[in-house]
């Protein structure tokens, strides 16, 4: 066993701990204060550990919900395919858009959102470190009980909005739904208590001098986001209760038969399932707003502009639900009010696309992967917004609603935008997160095959869309295949063979990780000539994240370090670089830095609600047991000081110099 | 590599952007001339064609904002690429340009609104109706009922699957419902979809200029067979709609004595009657035979066959009763001689003998379907679908026979 020192607080003074030899009854109750090994990753309480491993889940899952589309793409390729059945179809769109939602797209924003908002408001941690925990843990049981279901009687099968009355138990016997219901309430949690937390850091935890209007934008995005979290996740939680207690305790809410109204379901989904599409897009639309910037060189157009349009896409994403439901009967008032809300949002939008390219012009643009990947967001994620007005046209979405054509729209929207938008924050904070560059060579082959390959297996999804071919069908039929050419089977068969371009794009992806970790360049302190505070410090960053805390008198502050303007030409003249400010941080680093101790109470706390939700399925007893482990973790939470006890770590090997300032 | 170097080669790289997009643009409008059955753009009728009129304005809005919007990343791609120039002055914006910016867009979409308010108040109008059909979604069928309305000859309900058979140029409503799960009707040349919701009945108007068939399938995920749920509407001339409407409700023809159909009937009274109506069909015992389909199939309902052989589909629509050939021969027709043909209904010679064989060995193995008689648990032992009947070939012969005398 290791040796685990206590480290020291005081960098400057070395002082000597005090020796404190644990009693041996206590000793299986030491906290988990290891600061290399797993149990420095499962016990952590340290944001940019917990973000990584929120990157590692949904990365994992990034690639199960591909495959699931593969697959998907594998039927649809030519006409009556027979590579799936067509439960096991249903129950593959149902999992992928759960997956892709849920368990990618969420988490994948957490983890940016974990590791680089404390490090851009200049914080050594988020506000409530052990819920930060809970948060990644609720979210991997959630995962886990959601895709247990594929080995327990068959995956959810009624889509990713699950409409009643067809997620009845008559109507979906399998477990598949229960399955779905409970995982995405412990997922919900997690998100949840991320949010809060996310919430009061960006509040609370601001460097000196960071006022509201100085917060970089990638932080105000995720601060949106975490407000749209709390008033929309609520709902989908009432939903998922409502739907639970009617498969497992014979309640009525979605019974027609017993005077229900279908339509309730619809309200209360869309009324979460809307804003969650803000949700999705509103972080990669923040790291962009980084990355253009830096590699343009210029701050942002219209800082203003961008973070109130963010915030007023929040706003207006509540009101604008119902276009989901345009065919669902829902009356001409609803339905004229409703497309008049959707096209509001659109300018919003506009001014975003507008405020980016406008970064760009008269800038100095330097085409990196990270870059790329950002101006691949904005061109697709244009194309995916004007046909998102087209839709906002009710009576035009009548015909296209439930085709292919809103296939092609959100994956442009959401493939598009929001994975090039994580991409575009893969290829630039690598080197923050792991000090070592991801090659660009091979990340230059990524984005274009990934530009290819979406837009090979999207772009033919308009058109199949507008010739008529709907959603959710397991096969596609010759008779309504249209004459020529360019039918159904051309697009079908391009769109397929674009899916599997996706997937060797993602491939050279995961390949460039391998190659980077294995033997990557290290990585420069400044590499980009960046703009932002999280490069203040090294790469990757301590522990404590920054040795002073820096004091902010810019938006940029970063740049407006290295940079200052001439008076004459009002062009920029270098007066330090990167290197030379971090050192510079370093040597007047702060004595007394506190920090938050490991725990194992999240991961219990987090395990016992999995065991809670299983005991909804199979039984009183596995309820009582994961209720018991609910409550000591709590008890033990509750009584856990915030900082290990001396008695946690073994005592000084005596007399050499420590590591300092890596318990995790 | 230096930073120029990249940069130059990436100007290329944006100019080939551009190239791709503009073929890119030009195959997706080469993709859409094709004519597919269920074509958005291709309307047929009053509604569909005002839906039609508002996508061009859209659809012509979007593309010219896109072509803008596409000059101008290539433009700003192309001219503010690294050329060496020094690091520009850090301006942060001009709000006058930002709100010009926020205006233009608004203004735009202010007038595609005072539109969109204007079509969808005057698609939800029904006042105008001249022929009401009410329609009931099913998993995985639709059912047509035409209530009694003495100006179109309908004296007593008519009650059909499959193919919706309405008058042209009249203004119909149709009345939805749904006996299980949300289904959605849709008729792409005709109207936009409708969910059809149980418990809900919503309203949708159809209007079809000429006589012709008009493929549409069903939009709302439905469960199991959601892929093989379609539909057609065959619009007749007026007077080929009456001709229609009197052989729907012209009295059931018995089948000739002695005959394979004779043998038939019997097989059917046996078997199918169970949830299948034939109206006017009786039992040996004289009595008339009521099917009762409330006993056997969750949602209480199936096809009612009186006139089978007056349709050109079966099961939810997705099989053809008629041979490829004789399918063309009504599908491709002219307007002014479609509807002679398709009131010739299904002939021997016509008969898609295969589907059908297939279908009555064995329903559920070709179109998937809740009919697994072990697993009827959570339906209290009812089928949601046509179960295997474990039919002999000479009874499927038999039924053959006399499901062709159902014209």
């Amino acid at each position: 066993m290791a040796i685990i020192e206590r480290p020291s607080t005081e960098l400057e003074v070395s002082i000597t701990p005090s020796v404190v030899v644990p009693s041996t009854t206590l000793g299986n109750l030491r906290r988990p204060v290891q600061s290399t090994g797993w149990k420095s990753w499962l016990f952590t309480v340290d944001h940019k550990k917990i973000g990584i491993m929120y990157g590692v889940f949904a990365m994992i899952f990034f690639i199960i919900g591909g495959v699931e589309a593969l697959l998907m793409r594998l039927q649809l390729a030519a006409p009556d395919g027979k590579a799936l059945s067509a439960d096991l179809y249903n129950q593959m769109f149902t999992m992928h858009g759960t997956t892709m939602v849920f368990l990618f797209a969420m988490p994948m924003a957490a983890a940016f959102a974990n590791y680089f908002l404390p490090l851009q408001i200049g914080a050594r941690d988020v506000a409530f470190p052990r819920m930060n925990a809970l948060g990644l843990w609720f979210l991997v049981v959630g995962g886990l009980v959601l895709n247990a279901a594929w080995f327990l009687g068959g995956a959810a099968d009624g889509g990713w909005f699950m409409y009643a009355p067809n997620s009845g138990p008559v109507f979906s016997p399998s477990n598949g739904v229960d399955f779905w219901t409970l995982g995405l309430q412990i997922a919900g949690l997690g998100s949840l208590i991320g949010s809060i937390n996310l919430i009061v850091t960006v509040l609370n935890m601001r460097a000196p001098g960071m006022t509201m209007m100085k917060l970089p934008v990638f932080t105000w995005m995720i601060l949106v986001v975490q407000f749209l979290l709390v008033f929309s996740l609520p709902v989908i939680t009432v939903a998922l209760v409502l739907l639970m207690f009617q498969r497992s305790f014979g309640a009525t809410f979605f019974d027609v038969a017993q005077g229900a109204d279908p339509l309730l379901w619809q309200h209360l989904f869309w009324i979460f399932g809307h804003p969650e599409v803000y949700v999705l897009i509103l972080p990669a639309f923040g790291i962009i707003s980084e990355v253009l910037p830096t590699f343009s060189r210029k701050p942002l157009f219209g800082y203003p502009f961008v973070v109130f349009s963010g915030a007023a896409i929040g706003f207006v994403g509540f009101g604008v639900w119902a276009h989901h439901m345009f065919a669902a009967g829902l009356g001409p008032v609803s339905v004229a009010v409703f497309s008049i809300a959707t096209m509001a949002i659109a300018i919003p939008t506009g001014v975003k696309i507008f405020n980016w390219t406008l970064t760009m012009w008269g800038g100095k643009i330097w085409f990196t992967t990270a870059m790329k990947f950002a101006i691949g967001l904005v061109v697709l994620f244009t194309i995916g917004g004007l046909s998102g007005v087209t839709h906002s046209v009710a009576p035009s979405d009548t015909q296209q609603t439930d085709t292919y054509y809103i296939v092609a729209h959100f994956h442009y929207v959401l493939f598009g935008g929001m994975v090039f938008g994580l991409f575009s924050g893969f290829y630039y904070w690598w080197p923050k997160m792991f000090g070592k560059m991801l090659n660009e060579r091979l990340g230059s082959w990524n984005f274009w095959l990934m530009f290819i390959g979406m837009n090979m297996t999207f772009g033919p999804m308009h058109i199949l869309g507008l010739q008529g071919q709907p959603r959710r069908m397991y096969v596609w039929t010759e008779a309504r295949a249209g004459e020529g050419f360019f039918n159904f089977g051309f697009w079908n068969l391009i769109s397929s063979i674009g899916s599997f371009v996706l997937a060797l794009s993602v491939l050279l992806f995961l390949i460039n990780v391998v190659q980077t970790a294995r033997k990557g360049k290290q990585a420069p302190l400044d590499p980009w000539d960046a703009r932002t505070l999280e490069w203040i410090t090294t790469s990757p960053p301590k522990e404590h994240n920054f040795d002073r805390i820096p004091t902010v008198h810019h938006l940029d502050e970063f740049f407006h370090r290295k940079y200052v303007e001439d008076e004459a030409t009002h062009t920029m003249k270098a007066i330090a670089t990167g290197e030379e400010i971090v050192r510079n941080e370093e040597a007047n680093a702060e004595s007394h830095i506190h920090l938050p101790s490991a725990s194992y109470w999240p991961l219990v706390l987090a395990i016992g609600v999995g065991v809670l939700g299983l005991g909804v399925l199979y039984g009183v007893p596995i309820m009582v047991l994961g209720a018991a482990i609910v409550l000591l973790s709590s008890f033990g939470w509750v009584m856990e000081p915030s900082v290990a006890e001396d008695s946690d770590y073994d005592p000084p090997a005596g007399g050499t110099s420590k590591e300092l300032a890596s318990h995790g | 590599m230096s930073r120029h170097a990249m940069s130059a080669r990436n100007a290329h790289r944006v100019r080939a952007l551009a190239i791709t997009k503009l073929v890119g643009a030009s195959i997706f409008l080469a993709g859409c001339a094709k004519d597919a059955p269920q074509d958005v753009f291709q309307p047929k009728g009053e509604n569909a064609a005002d839906i039609n009129n508002l996508q061009y304005m859209v659809f012509g809005i979007a593309g010219v904002v896109g072509v803008i919007m596409t000059v101008l990343f290539v433009v700003t791609m192309t001219k503010f690429r690294d050329k060496g120039q020094p690091i520009p002055e850090q301006s942060h914006g001009k709000p006058a340009l930002e709100i010009t910016l926020t205006i233009i867009p608004a203004l735009i979409l202010s007038v595609v609104g005072v539109f969109t308010f204007r079509g969808v108040f005057d698609l939800a109008e029904t006042k105008d109706t001249e022929l009401v059909i009410n329609v009931t979604g099913q998993q995985w069928w639709w059912e047509y009922d035409y209530p009694v309305q003495g100006d179109w000859g309908i004296d007593k309900p008519i009650i059909t699957s499959g193919q919706l058979v309405m008058p042209a140029g009249t203004k119909v409503l149709i009345r939805e419902t749904s006996r299980d799960v949300i289904h959605s009707y849709w008729i792409p040349a005709l109207n936009g979809k409708r969910d059809a919701v149980p418990g809900r009945i919503h309203t949708l108007r159809l209007h079809a200029d000429n006589p012709g068939i008009y493929a549409g399938q069903c939009t709302e995920f439905c469960g199991l067979s959601h892929g093989n749920m379609r539909m057609e509407a065959v619009a007749l001339s007026k007077e080929d709609f009456a001709t229609w409407v009197t052989n729907q409700q012209a009295a059931y023809k018995e089948p000739e004595k002695d005959s394979l159909a004779e043998q038939g009937e019997a097989v059917f009274l046996n078997q199918c009657v169970r949830c299948h109506q034939v109206n006017g069909l009786k039992k040996a015992d004289g009595t008339a035979a009521i099917a009762a389909p409330d006993e056997n199939v969750y949602a209480g309902a199936a096809p009612n066959l009186s006139k089978f052989m007056s349709r050109n589909t079966f099961a939810g629509a997705t099989w053809d009763l008629l041979k490829k050939d004789c399918r063309g021969n009504v599908w491709d027709a002219k307007s002014e001689e479609f509807g002679a043909k398709y009131l010739e209904g299904v002939s021997a010679d016509c008969l898609n003998e295969v589907d059908l064989r297939r279908w009555l060995r064995n329903a559920p193995a070709m179109k998937p379907m809740y009919a697994d008689p072990t697993k009827l648990e959570p339906t209290d032992g009812k089928y949601r679908g046509m179960p295997y009947l474990a039919l002999s070939e000479s009874d499927i012969d038999k039924l053959v026979a006399y499901l062709l005398t159902l014209k």
